[in-house]
């Protein structure tokens, strides 16, 4: 597995609404997920030369409150080649979506948990593809009572 | 007797509730399934238990205040015996 880009809560992209808010939990940024409502946000990039394989995001969070349930995560990816008969003035592409559902929160808040989402359905991304990856909580699926606060998300190839 | 709240009313106080506990950084041990059963209970039990409530209140003050009033003195003993200081 190797490490193929970091996501930033600072360079995190919002839907109109339905968002996660921008936060700082002591000090570090962080998207709060809300446990109400399911709420989305996407990151741009652009695939690094060398992408491989199965990719898979990582997604690095800690709960606000929560000590016991669970989390339901969905990712999925857009993904653009040079030439695409894909309007991006006018719309989205992005494939299916990938879950993980039901991983037990920490039972301390404020304690890191790693979710790991394989992109089965990657939108055929290749090296150069102009891209987006977009993160939802399924709130409406998911117990955890209380934010999820993302810290980071990773995606890794299959390198 | 007081009816019961709508099923949206119950969510939003559940959800607000879970925000409140994520904003304050409130452990919180339950589930938002247990969460949500504790909120109706509660509305359900102020529903049931309304005339009682109203009841506990003396003369003249159960008869000349409002049912706003009345509702924010009992929320205002509510908040300083359970969270004064919270």
């Amino acid at each position: 597995m190797t490490t193929r880009a970091v996501f930033s809560p600072l360079a995190a992209e919002f839907p109109a609404a339905n968002f996660p808010a921008p936060t700082l939990i002591n000090r570090r940024p962080a998207l709060a997920f809300d446990a109400a409502t399911n709420e989305t946000c996407q990151w741009s990039c652009v695939a690094p030369q060398g992408l491989t394989g199965t990719l898979t995001a990582l997604i690095y969070y800690i709960m606000a409150s929560a000590t016991s349930g669970d989390t339901d995560w969905d990712v999925s990816l857009e993904a653009v080649t040079d030439g695409d008969a894909v309007d991006l003035d006018a719309g989205d592409s992005f494939a299916t979506v990938n879950s993980t559902d039901n991983t037990t929160v920490p039972a301390t808040a404020g304690y890191l948990d790693v979710v790991s989402v394989t992109l089965t359905n990657a939108d055929s991304i290749a090296a150069g593809d102009y891209f987006r990856l977009r993160l939802t909580r399924d709130a409406a699926s998911d117990t955890g009572a209380g934010d999820a606060y993302v810290l980071a998300v990773e995606l890794r190839d299959g390198a | 007797m007081m009816s019961i709240l709508s099923d949206t009313a119950r969510a939003d106080v559940w959800a607000g509730a879970m925000r409140r506990f994520s904003q304050d950084k409130l452990s919180c041990g339950v589930t938002k399934e247990d969460l949500r059963a504790a909120v109706d209970a509660l509305d359900t039990f102020l529903s049931d238990n309304a005339t009682a409530v109203n009841s506990a209140i003396p003369q003249p003050a159960r008869s000349s205040l409002s049912v706003t009033q009345k509702a924010l003195l009992l929320m205002y003993v509510i908040d300083r015996r359970y969270l004064d200081g919270a």
